[in-house]
């Protein structure tokens, strides 16, 4: 049983449009403890073993609505990260059902889908289409994600030219300029140098005072404290360990 | 631009992702490449070259222009397999990012065999051309005759298409079994290097005893590679009625194929 308590941090208004709504959510995995084969399904079979099961998440009910900045609390294995990913729909929740109103960006990996062989322009639009936006709306915000991600000339080289920040900041430019209507963080964000952490921090506050709904996942609860309105604290255990109630 | 098909958002978007995809797929491939697209016409005429030599001189086998026979027989033949070793272990490949965002699967499958596809078609175009060339100048056919020749080549359609739909069927079932029995990957390179002995590239299927023809029809690639053969060299196919098991084989694979891929692609986050 999958258990939410749920704690007030601040009183911010938000409107009455729900725009995440999760009911009877469970995930099931099925444990293979080497890689799965057809070898070690076929001799489980003849067993007559069954498969091994794990519960990651049960009867998870909950309603985010437009604006909220909501945050999810808990020790590491509770089921933070499936629960973010099954919002995002990477995963299927494998019982219930999972509706979202809006796009949804997620800032799990910003460099997923870039390629070191194609320069920094044509990964731009790769990694717009495959988080979601469309070619025209690419196009027309390519100015703008260039110049906030502050490659100047890089733009024309090939990404494994770029330094580790430079692609990072060529990441998060990219997703902060899809316009998210959700937006998925996991875990905390700290990339950059100075100088683009107080960047990024400037379009968070921008982005925490809009009507975008924040979903975060972490471990460390200050930073949920500081950026949050409401705070989830999730367990496994019947009764939550109150030393993660703070 | 007026469009002439009106697409929703949706339509429009899963186009622009999957040519997005095939074109990174096209790019990357022969980026920093100096012989770069030569590469795509080199490859298929030196396996000819190879295996022409192999076959005319050592082992020969009785068919008339048997250098042309093989290269018809080989563009098909490689971009089926060439694309289903690729994809086969693809969504394996790509789990950073099938583990990170959510775009359509199918993408990565369908960039391969389209870029696959678009080599193949290069490669199809040149040697049309080539043959074209060959009864114009060489043999200096009469008009009549250039246009018969010319129409017979249309027949290369259907071929590419029935190719195509098989490609696409069998790829986004072994890649979407490959997620969780990563067995499948191994069997499919061990079961495309049988396939081409099964398969009539470099041999011509009447050359067979007649009672195990048949048998070869149960392999969609045979019913394929033979139309390649009848468009480009006017080689008739052995059993005409049996074009039907292919097509029906062919379809279903295609249907299974989507099937199977909508059921497993909900889950592969699970299993990568």
């Amino acid at each position: 049983m999958t258990i939410l308590e749920e704690k007030i941090i601040r009183n911010r208004k938000h409107t009455n449009d729900v725009v995440i709504s999760l009911s009877d959510i469970s995930k099931k995995y099925i444990i293979t403890h080497e890689k799965p084969t057809l070898v070690e399904d076929v001799s489980r079979i003849l067993r007559f073993q069954k498969k091994e099961e794990y519960w990651a998440l049960q009867n998870v009910n909950l309603k985010i609505y437009k604006g909220e900045k909501v945050g999810f609390y808990g020790p590491n294995g509770v089921g933070k990260t499936t629960l973010l990913k099954i919002i995002a729909g990477i995963s299927s929740p494998t019982l219930g059902r999972v509706s979202t109103k809006g796009r949804i960006i997620s800032l799990i990996d910003l460099e997923a889908g870039f390629h070191p062989d194609l320069t920094g322009q044509e990964n731009i639009f790769l990694n717009g289409l495959i988080i979601g936006m469309s070619k025209d709306e690419i196009d027309r915000k390519f100015k703008k994600i260039v110049s906030f991600a502050g490659i100047g000339d890089f733009i024309t080289a090939p990404l494994y030219t770029y330094s580790s920040g430079m692609k990072l900041r060529l990441g998060f430019s990219v997703a902060i300029h899809a316009n998210p209507e959700i937006l998925l963080l996991d875990e905390a964000m700290n990339m950059g140098d100075e100088e683009f952490q107080q960047k990024t921090r400037r379009i968070f506050d921008k982005m925490l005072k809009k009507q975008i709904t924040i979903v975060m996942v972490s471990h460390i609860y200050k930073y949920l404290n500081d950026m949050c309105t409401k705070i989830y604290f999730m367990s496994n255990s019947e009764k939550i360990d109150p030393k993660y109630i703070i | 631009m007026k469009k002439i098909i009106k697409l929703s958002k949706k339509q429009r978007y899963w186009l622009d992702f999957v040519s997005a995809m095939t074109q990174k797929e096209i790019k990357a491939r022969y980026k920093r490449a100096t012989f770069g697209f030569l590469w795509l016409v080199l490859n298929p005429l030196l396996q000819m070259l190879v295996m022409g030599f192999v076959f005319q001189f050592f082992v020969p086998v009785r068919v008339d222009n048997y250098f042309l026979f093989l290269f018809a027989g080989l563009l098909p033949w490689n971009f089926f397999a060439q694309s289903l070793t690729k994809t086969t272990p693809a969504f394996f490949y790509e789990r950073n990012l099938i583990k990170k965002a959510k775009f359509p699967r199918e993408g990565i499958i369908l960039s391969i065999i389209f870029s696959n596809l678009f080599h193949f078609l290069i490669a199809l175009i040149l040697l049309m051309i080539a043959l074209i060339g060959d009864k114009l100048l060489i043999e200096s056919y009469t008009f009549m005759q250039l246009i018969n020749y010319a129409l017979r080549m249309l027949w290369v359609f259907p071929a590419i298409l029935l190719l195509l739909l098989f490609t696409i069927g069998l790829s986004l079932i072994t890649s979407s079994l490959n997620v969780k029995f990563r067995d499948i990957n191994f069997i499919v390179s061990l079961a495309v290097m049988l396939w081409f002995y099964a398969t009539p590239v470099i041999y011509a299927l009447n050359l067979l005893p007649e009672f195990i023809q048949p048998l070869f029809y149960l392999n969609p690639m045979t019913t394929v590679v033979e139309m390649f053969h009848y468009a480009l060299m006017g080689l008739p196919m052995t059993m005409m009625n049996f074009v039907w098991v292919a097509i029906v084989l062919i379809i279903a694979i295609f249907y299974f194929g989507i099937k199977i891929f909508n059921k497993e692609s909900k889950n592969f986050d699970d299993w990568l």
